[in-house]
C-alpha cells in the first residue's frame, strides 16, 4: 500500500510540474496554452538526444536551456502580438504549434518509441516496508517538492513572485502600478515551458518516448487545472497530489475503467464547487 | 471583436428578404447537383472520397454549429462521433435488437448522454469548456483501449449487420455509389434544418447569451437550457455522422474517439469559417480532397494543417466560408456582408 501511495506521489509530483507551468502561462497571459503537452513531449526528446553526447544530467541542462528560450520566443513571438484577440484566437493558434510540433518530432525521431535508460548513479531500489523501489522514483519525488518549495519561496518571498501573483490576479493594474508586465510575462513564459520540459525529462526513464506522449499528461494537466481552479498555484498543487493518487489506485484497483476516475472526480468537483478548490477570481 | 468564436450580431441577423434568394438559390442548386454526382460516371475512388468528406462535413458542421451559436470550442465531438459508431457495434454484438432500431437508438442514446455531459460542462466558461471537453473524450478513448473485453481494445471490432436494414441491401450501405446519396441527403437535411434553427427566435437568443449571458439574463431569459439545447443538437448531428460511418465502413476502430479527429472536426470548422452554418462542410471537402492530394506528395500533412490552422485563424477569421460569402455579394450587388 505504502509502495501504492509512493508511485501516486511519483506520477502526481510530474503532474504538477507540468500544470504549474500552465497554471504561471495563464496567470500572466489569461490563455491556456494547448501546445503545453507539445512542450513536455520535445523537452523529453531533447533531453533524450543531447543526453546521448552529455550523459542524463548534461541533457537535462541542455533541455531544460532550451526549452527556457523557447517559452521566451513562444511569449514574444505568439502570446505577445495575440493579447489583444479573443482567448480562443490564441487556443487554436497553439494547437496549431502542437501539431507542427508533434509532425517534426515525427520528423527528426521517428514513431517508434525510444526508452531512455536511468542514470547510473539512481539505478537501484531501496527497501520500503519490505518491497524493493526504485531509487529514481524516490528521485523524481525529490525534485517534485524542490519545485514545490522553490516555486512557492519565489511567488511569497520575492518582489518578481509578488509581481506575478499581483499579474495573476489582474495584469492591467499591476502594469499600471509600474510593472512591466510584458518582460515579467517573457521570463514566466520561459519558467514555464522550462518547467514542461523538466517534467518530460525526469519522466522520460519511467515511460518511453513517442510524439504522442504529450496529449495523455496535457489531458490529465487539464483536469488539474481545472480541479484546481483556473490560475491557482496552491489548488493545482493539491489537485495534482489527488489526480496522483486516483490515477495510480485506479490503474492498480479499476484497471477497465481506470481513465474515468479523474474525470468523475473532475465532475464531482465541478459540480459541488464550479470555479474549483481554490477559487481565482 | 475580432474573434472567430463570434460571428458578429450583424451577420447574425443578416437582413431576412434582401439578398436571402440568392442564397437560398445557390444552397438548392448545389445541393440538387450533389445528388447528380453519382451518375455522371465520376470514378469509384473519387466518389469514395466524397462519401467520406460528406461524413467528416457532417461532423464539422456540428463542430461549427456550437462555435456559431454557443461560442464553445470543442476539442471533444469524437466522443459523440466514435461514440454512436461505438454504440452500434457493442448493441449489435450484445444484443439480438433489429438493426434498425440499433441505428436509430444509437445518436439517441449518444444524445441522452450528450446532455447529461453538458449539464456539467457548461457549468465552466469557454476556454474550461474546451479543456474538458478533450479531457472528457479522451477518457471514453482510453476506457476503450483499456478495457479490451468490452471492445477489443485497439484492433476495433468488426459490426456484423443484417443483410438488410430498413428494407434496402447492405450493400446499399456500403457501396460509395449508393451510400453518398445517403450522406448528401443527411448532410442537406441537417444543414436546412440548422439554418432555419439559428434564424428562429430561439437561435437568436442563443447568440444573445454568446454575447453577453448576463445581458440576456438580465432581459428575463433562462441561460442554461438555451446553451444546453445547442450543445444537445450538436451532439446528436455528430452523433448522426459517426452512425453512419458505422453503416458505411461495417468497423470501428478507437481512432474515432481519438482526440486528434475532434481537432480535426474543428480546425476543419474553422477553416471552413464559423460565421455561416453551411461553412464548416465546405471546409471539409477543401480539406478531405486536398489531404488526398497532399498524400501523393508529402507525409507532412499534420505540418501542413497546423501552419493553415495558424494562418487562417491570424488572417481569415471568417474562414473560407467568409471569403465565399463576400465574393457572392459582390457577385449578388450586395454591400458588406
Amino acid at each position: 500500500m505504502l509502495i501504492q501511495i509512493l508511485n501516486g506521489l511519483v506520477y502526481g509530483g510530474m503532474l504538477y510540474i507540468v500544470s504549474v507551468g500552465l497554471v504561471l502561462i495563464f496567470g500572466l497571459r489569461r490563455v491556456v496554452n494547448f501546445a503545453h503537452g507539445g512542450l513536455y513531449m520535445l523537452g523529453a526528446y531533447i533531453g533524450f538526444a543531447a543526453g546521448l553526447y552529455f550523459g542524463f544530467w548534461g541533457g537535462l541542462v541542455v533541455a531544460l536551456v532550451l526549452m527556457a528560450l523557447l517559452g521566451v520566443l513562444l511569449d514574444y513571438g505568439v502570446f505577445r502580438p495575440l493579447q489583444d484577440k479573443d482567448h480562443m484566437t490564441t487556443v487554436l493558434v497553439t494547437f496549431g504549434i502542437l501539431l507542427v510540433m508533434e509532425d517534426m518530432v515525427h520528423m527528426i525521431w521517428g514513431a517508434d518509441t525510444i526508452s531512455v535508460a536511468m542514470p547510473a548513479l539512481f539505478d537501484g531500489t531501496v527497501d520500503i516496508s519490505g518491497s524493493p523501489f526504485p531509487i529514481y522514483r524516490l528521485l523524481v519525488i525529490a525534485v517534485a517538492i524542490v519545485v514545490v518549495l522553490g516555486l512557492t519561496l519565489w511567488l511569497r518571498h520575492s518582489r518578481a513572485g509578488l509581481y506575478v501573483r499581483a499579474s495573476s490576479v489582474d495584469a492591467l493594474t499591476t502594469g499600471m502600478q509600474g510593472v512591466d508586465t510584458e518582460r515579467l510575462s517573457l521570463a514566466v513564459v520561459g519558467l514555464g515551458t522550462a518547467l514542461a520540459g523538466l517534467s518530460g525529462v525526469i519522466a522520460s526513464p519511467l515511460m518511453a518516448l513517442s510524439p504522442a506522449m504529450g496529449s495523455s499528461v496535457l489531458i490529465e494537466s487539464f483536469i488539474v487545472v481545472v480541479i484546481g481552479g483556473l490560475g491557482s498555484f496552491s489548488g493545482a498543487f493539491f489537485a495534482a497530489l489527488v489526480i496522483g493518487q486516483v490515477h495510480n489506485l485506479g490503474i492498480v484497483y479499476l484497471p477497465n475503467v481506470s481513465s474515468m476516475l479523474p474525470l468523475l472526480l473532475m465532475v464531482v468537483v465541478l459540480i459541488l464547487k464550479p470555479s474549483g478548490f481554490a477559487r481565482s477570481h | 471583436m475580432s474573434s472567430i468564436s463570434s460571428p458578429s450580431v450583424r451577420g447574425a441577423q443578416a437582413a431576412p428578404g434582401q439578398g436571402i434568394g440568392l442564397y437560398l438559390a445557390i444552397g438548392c442548386l448545389v445541393a440538387v447537383l450533389g445528388f447528380a454526382l453519382p451518375f455522371v460516371g465520376l470514378p469509384k475512388n473519387l466518389l469514395a472520397l466524397l462519401t467520406s468528406a460528406s461524413i467528416s462535413a457532417i461532423l464539422a458542421t456540428a463542430v461549427g454549429f456550437l462555435v456559431r451559436q454557443a461560442g464553445l470550442s470543442s476539442f471533444g465531438h469524437a466522443a459523440f462521433y466514435g461514440g454512436a459508431a461505438y454504440a452500434i457495434a457493442l448493441l449489435v454484438k450484445y444484443t439480438s435488437l433489429p438493426a434498425e432500431v440499433v441505428v436509430l437508438a444509437a445518436p439517441l442514446l449518444i444524445v441522452g448522454l450528450g446532455v447529461v455531459v453538458s449539464l456539467i460542462l457548461l457549468r465552466t466558461n469557454g476556454i474550461a469548456f474546451s479543456m474538458l471537453s478533450l479531457a472528457m473524450a479522451q477518457a471514453v478513448y482510453e476506457l476503450v483501449m483499456k478495457w479490451r473485453d468490452l471492445a477489443n481494445g485497439e484492433d476495433g471490432l468488426r459490426i456484423r449487420f443484417a443483410r438488410e436494414i430498413f428494407g434496402l441491401k447492405l450493400s446499399f450501405f456500403q457501396k460509395a455509389d449508393t451510400m453518398f446519396l445517403v450522406t448528401w441527403a443527411v448532410l442537406v437535411v441537417v444543414i436546412a434544418i440548422l439554418v432555419l434553427v439559428s434564424r428562429s427566435n430561439f437561435g437568436t437568443l442563443t447568440i444573445a447569451i454568446k454575447n453577453n449571458e448576463e445581458r440576456a439574463r438580465f432581459l428575463g431569459y433562462r441561460t442554461l437550457w438555451p446553451r444546453v439545447v445547442i450543445l444537445a443538437l450538436s451532439a446528436l448531428i455528430a452523433a448522426l455522422g459517426g452512425t453512419l460511418f458505422a453503416l458505411y465502413n461495417g468497423y470501428v476502430t478507437p481512432s474515432l474517439l481519438h482526440w486528434t479527429l475532434s481537432g480535426e472536426a474543428l480546425i476543419i470548422a474553422i477553416i471552413g469559417g464559423t460565421r455561416s452554418v453551411w461553412a464548416p462542410a465546405v471546409g471539409a471537402f477543401v480539406f478531405v480532397i486536398l489531404r488526398d492530394v497532399a498524400g501523393n506528395y508529402t507525409t507532412h500533412w499534420q505540418s501542413i494543417v497546423g501552419l493553415v490552422l495558424i494562418a487562417v485563424v491570424l488572417t481569415l477569421p471568417n474562414g473560407i466560408g467568409g471569403a465565399l460569402t463576400a465574393f457572392t455579394n459582390r457577385f449578388g450587388g450586395r454591400q458588406n456582408g
